[in-house]
């Protein structure tokens, strides 16, 4: 993995296996109180509907300045040591890693808090989309109700 | 007139079955008469007019922004990252 120039935050889309310990490694900092991850990872049953896998695309260039903008909104809100915005594209087997979200700060309640801004924000404006393979072998995009902010 | 090349994404890449369609436009058209205008050529767009929203040049634009020649464009339909 390679950090941009400031070293403070770690922003990527990859078709390999997010790296979990290269990430936490990242995000260590003698500046930070605290560190807080989330890892989002693909689940296998959604109500009665199982899920066999699951696939990403995404429209790369501008994923990548969403995400950074992410960041500069979190920035200007609140002390931030590092972050890490990590995204799989391509495949995710189940249980498998689909997405990270760290963030090292001075203390606790700031690491959580934007851990959390992070993953909503990602979820409702990067324009990242979810497909389902399904155990009747159909393809099924993941369709919000929403446009996206 | 104005032509455009305009990127498409998950469902609606497969529901058009391709990654791109070519559009071409009137001058001084904005963000929401574009996005009328493609679902008025390609109608399997329509469903999805309420919540489209055009990214141009890998931004997302107003609704009120005229687009220039030259913008690149592409319809963002909500998103499912996570």
């Amino acid at each position: 993995m390679v950090a941009d120039e400031s070293r403070k935050r770690l922003v990527q889309l990859s078709y390999e296996r997010i790296d979990i310990p290269a990430a936490y490694r990242f995000l260590q900092t003698p500046g930070a109180g605290g560190v807080a991850v989330f890892i989002g990872t693909a689940r296998q049953w959604t109500g009665e509907r199982e899920t066999l896998s699951l696939s990403y695309e995404s429209y790369e260039p501008m994923a990548l300045k969403e995400m950074h903008r992410l960041i500069d909104a979190a920035e200007h809100e609140w002390p931030i040591q590092r972050t890490c915005l990590l995204h799989k594209l391509g495949e995710v087997r189940l249980a498998e890693a689909s997405v990270l979200v760290g963030v090292a700060t001075v203390h606790r309640a700031e690491a959580f808090t934007v851990c959390r801004f992070l993953i909503e924000q990602l979820k409702v404006q990067v324009p990242i989309w979810k497909q389902e393979r399904l155990t009747d072998g159909l393809r099924v995009w993941v369709e919000g109700n929403h446009p996206p902010r | 007139m104005l032509s455009f090349k305009v990127q498409l994404f998950s469902v609606l890449k497969s529901k058009l079955q391709t990654d791109s369609v070519d559009l071409e436009t009137p001058e001084g058209i904005s963000v929401s008469e574009f996005l009328d205008l493609a679902c008025a050529q390609y109608p399997t767009m329509e469903p999805y007019r309420r919540v489209m929203r055009l990214a141009v040049n890998q931004t997302y634009s107003e609704d009120a922004y005229i687009l220039q020649d030259g913008d690149e464009v592409a319809i963002i339909t909500p998103v499912s990252g996570g």
